[in-house]
């Protein structure tokens, strides 16, 4: 098994002491960490869903524009940390495992190491929620 | 490959009659590969006394420090090596993107700390970033990889034939985690030393003491027990010990190792502390460390 560059085990580390939602993403772009928080945001637990492929995760849970439209992979705020090296931050919707739909706002940030980038963080501030089927 | 411990006490020096036994020195330990390459890891006080026992020996060394606190790089500028003109000196270790490794060491080999300046040395002294990858010194081939520490810390893998030495000893494994329960590529240092034939690993701390520590960088008798048993090494060898710790307390958190070592399945002699100037034989075709002394 291949040993996680230690700057993903401290940041993994910290996330699963934070109370606020947060999703760690590799240099390669896979969703290889979210902690409790996020968990109860989504509806599913990491541990129940694993490591997760790049375009899968950005997919799985919407997210949706203002219109309710699903919003490009390569725009998402973990996407464009990851991929170009700087933070970014994008208000959306997301939908959980139980269809309900959250408005959230994002902000990511690449992890730079004397090595390189070695992945991205991106914390979700939960704006409200209301019921998918409402809509 | 030959391992000799010049220097297992940890953060400051602690002469005196209460650690004689033990040793003062603080973190040095000298490899000599199977085709006779010298390596140091680190350059505690502990390499002073290795330099003097390397008064007849070729004149080409390589000292991988794991990271720049005092302790692993206070005994330097006593290095006899350093100052004679035909030995040839390499030094590598983490990068950073403050300053390079040269630059960041000229801090303390340098005026008021030091009465020479690194350009001063007599030797020829280059040094080197460890790279990411694998490298090859003499007949081993070596791994280095950051390390929960402060700071830019590594720890490395030294493999020689089928022998395996890992050294890791500022560590901190269990900051924020469950280092029972994690999955092994979420523990900090895991991969340097899944089974070594010798893990020289941090056992600073009691358990009792490591409730005002965390943070410090450092490990609590019980971390250090679950990273061993984790890592599946051979052969355990508690190293940093505190400089409050006397002999006969070293002896009491051994005793207790062992028995915890054992009440967990582990074997008899798999675990101790690090005792200066104790040596271990790891054979080139061997997965176990012998003690030579």
């Amino acid at each position: 098994m291949t040993q996680r560059p230690l700057e993903l085990i401290l940041a993994r580390n910290l996330m699963s002491a934070l109370s606020t939602p947060a999703f760690l993403v590799d240099e390669g772009g896979l969703l290889v960490f979210y902690n409790e928080a996020a968990g109860a945001l989504l509806g599913k637990r990491f541990e129940e869903l694993g490591t997760v492929g790049a375009e899968e995760w950005g997919s799985m849970f919407g997210p949706f524009d203002g219109n309710g439209e699903p919003i490009p992979y390569d725009e998402l705020p973990l996407v464009v940390a990851v991929r170009n090296g700087r933070p970014a931050h994008a208000d959306f919707e997301i939908s959980s495992a139980d269809g309900a739909r959250h408005q959230v706002e994002v902000s990511a940030f690449p992890i730079l190491t004397a090595h390189g980038s070695q992945g991205a963080i991106a914390v979700f501030w939960p704006a409200g929620s209301h019921d998918g089927a409402g809509r | 490959m030959k391992v000799k411990l010049w220097g297992t006490r940890g953060s400051i020096p602690s002469p005196g009659p209460e650690t004689i036994r033990y040793g003062g020195n603080t973190s040095c330990v000298g490899v000599t590969l199977s085709d006779g390459s010298l390596l140091a890891l680190d350059a505690g006080t502990g390499i002073r006394s290795l330099g003097l026992a390397l008064a007849a020996e070729p004149a080409r060394l390589h000292i991988l420090l794991t990271h720049l606190h005092l302790d692993h790089i206070q005994g330097l500028v006593f290095f006899a090596p350093a100052f004679r003109a035909q030995t040839e000196i390499v030094i590598w270790g983490p990068a950073s993107p403050e300053a390079s490794l040269r630059d960041r060491i000229a801090r303390y080999i340098s005026a008021p700390l030091s009465p020479v300046e690194v350009r001063e040395l007599p030797c020829d002294v280059s040094f080197r970033h460890c790279p990411q990858s694998e490298w090859e010194i003499g007949s081993a081939r070596i791994s280095a990889a950051s390390v929960a520490h402060r700071g830019p810390t590594l720890g490395y893998r030294i493999d020689d034939g089928d022998s395996s030495l890992a050294y890791i000893p500022d560590h901190e494994p269990a900051l924020g985690a469950d280092i029972d329960s994690l999955d092994e590529a979420w523990i900090s240092g895991l991969g340097l030393a899944r089974d070594a034939s010798l893990l020289i690993h941090d056992g600073q701390y009691a358990d009792a003491e490591y409730p005002d520590h965390i943070g410090w960088g450092h490990s609590s008798l019980s971390h250090s027990i679950s990273f061993a048993r984790r890592a599946n090494a051979a052969r355990t060898v508690l190293f940093h010990h505190d400089p409050m710790h006397s002999d006969e307390r070293l002896d009491q958190l051994g005793l207790e190792a062992q028995q915890r070592w054992l009440a967990l399945g582990g074997a008899d002699g798999e675990i101790e502390l690090a005792v200066e100037r104790s040596e271990y034989e790891l054979p080139a075709h061997a997965t176990s460390a012998t003690s030579a002394s």
